[in-house]
């Protein structure tokens, strides 16, 4: 039996045929649709190395078979910059050395922009932490990865006060 | 293996009812238990996602209760408007995992899983919960106590779906609390939780239900120490938490702790959520 679903990733939609019902999201980006930029760690939910946002919200892309998405909106690292011009996160990241070797990056930037659109957590660092806590990094470089996400929680904050004011 | 998605409840029911073993079908939400215990191995059957059936999702009054849609996310719960009887189950939605796993892990899926670390089942057996169960052969509820049978084992028939659970009527002045205890900060399987649902009057307990995970088979509700906490403050529940009320339980040692650290850790984590609730400092 073949699957046929339709989808969008980082705003261009996709029609895609898959024989087998076990492709997980993850290797459906990485293997059809050429976007290497999310990363397989753990394959089984415990990393965060994958983690993409569907409809908007944060999931491990291990953890998700690609026929569940027929409709939906999926957004990688490969979708977050504009041309040349980084997202706030992105570069909050590069700023603040939220990094070593870069493995866990592209899954700690999509998490960090999942979280700070569900404005749960405002600019507390433990709350931060918290909300962090599904991405490891094996290089720890959690305390860069902390202030890149506060600093970009308060500068992105700021915008929407002043685009609504 | 192939991949069902109904929308409606009529379809989803037709697609399990009369299978047989020879051609399984394994019922899916949020995949977060059903994938990694997959292993490597290849699933050949089929799997039916109840996700996009209509009326699954969500948190919703209904008569002088409550009713958990049987796809609602543990996300879900912690944006969902509820009094704060709910604030253990809050409590313990924000330690599933992660926020990625909380996003598409289900209350349902948690409590068929039926393992006896699952963080859901203390919360919602001190709420009372009850479970709905429909098949082809009619609905059929059971308070969840009876639905969790043993240790990934439950009560549920191959052919039904659970399509709700209920939380029945709560005092206006119930309050909830949750404790886990594990190795590390997040991310942990616990050594010992707790959920609790009290009711005061005065400062002093009158009523109080308290469930311990972990630390048996299936987690339990303790039914001495509830009798024994009635008309206590704080300072005299604490002293009343005594490992000879909490006998039923039966704590094994494993990689995660000896028997003898989970038994100390029971008698924190009751501590701990007590004064968490007494004192009026769970938040979902
Ligand atoms: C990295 C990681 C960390 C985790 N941490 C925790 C943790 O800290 N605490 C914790 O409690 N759990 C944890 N879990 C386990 C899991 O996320 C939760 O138990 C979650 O609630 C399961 O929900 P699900 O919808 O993903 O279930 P699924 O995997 O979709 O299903 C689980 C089981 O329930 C059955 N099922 C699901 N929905 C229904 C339904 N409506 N009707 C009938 N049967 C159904 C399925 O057939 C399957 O057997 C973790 C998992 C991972 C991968
Ligand atoms: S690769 Fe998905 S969580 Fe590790
Ligand atoms: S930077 Fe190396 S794993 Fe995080």
């Amino acid at each position: 039996m073949s699957y046929t679903i339709s989808l969008t990733v980082n705003g261009d939609r996709r029609d895609v045929t898959f024989e087998d019902a076990r492709v997980t999201l993850l290797d459906l980006l990485r293997e059809r649709l050429a976007l290497p930029g999310t990363k397989k760690g753990c394959d089984r939910g415990q990393c965060g190395a994958c983690t993409v946002l569907v409809d908007g919200r944060r999931i491990n892309s291990c953890l998700t078979l690609a026929v569940t998405l027929d409709g939906a909106d999926v957004t990688t690292i490969e979708g977050l910059a504009r041309g040349d011009v980084l997202h706030p996160v992105q570069a909050s990241f590069v700023e603040h050395d939220g990094f070593q070797c870069g493995y866990c990056t592209p899954g700690q930037i999509m998490s960090a922009v999942g979280l700070i659109a569900e404005g749960d957590v405002g600019t507390d660092p433990e709350r931060i932490r918290e909300g962090m806590s599904g991405n490891l990094c094996r290089c720890a470089a959690y305390h860069g990865i902390t202030e890149a996400v506060l600093d970009a929680a308060r500068r992105m904050t700021d915008d929407k006060t002043r685009k609504s004011a | 293996m192939s991949y069902l998605t109904p929308t409606t409840l009529d379809a989803a029911l037709g697609a399990l009812s009369g299978r047989d073993t020879e051609a399984p079908v394994s019922v899916i939400a949020g995949g977060t238990d059903w994938f990694p215990a997959q292993g490597e191995r290849a699933y050949n059957g089929t799997l039916l996602d109840v996700t996009r059936v209509e009326g699954m999702r969500g948190v919703s009054a209904v008569g002088t209760g409550w009713r958990i849609g049987g796809a609602t996310t543990w996300s879900d719960i912690l944006h969902a408007d509820l009094p704060p009887a709910f604030d253990g189950l809050k409590l313990a939605a924000r330690e599933v995992g992660s926020v990625q796993i909380q996003n598409a892990g289900t209350v349902a899926g948690n409590i068929c899983n039926a393992s006896p670390a699952a963080d859901g089942v203390p919360p919602l057996l001190s709420l009372d919960a009850e479970v709905e169960l429909t098949s082809t052969r009619g609905v059929r509820r059971l308070v969840l106590a009876e639905f969790i049978t043993g240790v990934r084992k439950t009560a549920r028939a191959a052919d039904e779906i659970v399509t709700a659970l209920y939380i029945p009527a709560l005092s206006a002045g119930a309050r909830g609390g949750f404790t886990k205890i594990g190795g590390r900060k997040y991310l942990v399987i616990s050594v010992a939780m707790v959920g609790a649902v009290l009711t005061l009057s005065g400062g002093r307990i009158a009523t109080a239900r308290i469930t311990v995970g972990s630390a048996s088979p299936v987690a339990l509700r303790m039914g001495d120490l509830e009798n024994a906490l009635v008309g206590a403050d704080l300072a005299e529940a604490l002293e009343r938490v005594t490992p000879e009320r909490l006998a039923a339980l039966s704590p094994i040692s494993d990689i995660r702790g000896s028997a003898e650290f989970r038994g100390e850790a029971v008698v924190e984590a009751i501590r701990r959520t007590l004064t968490q609730i007494m004192k009026g400092q769970a938040h979902g």
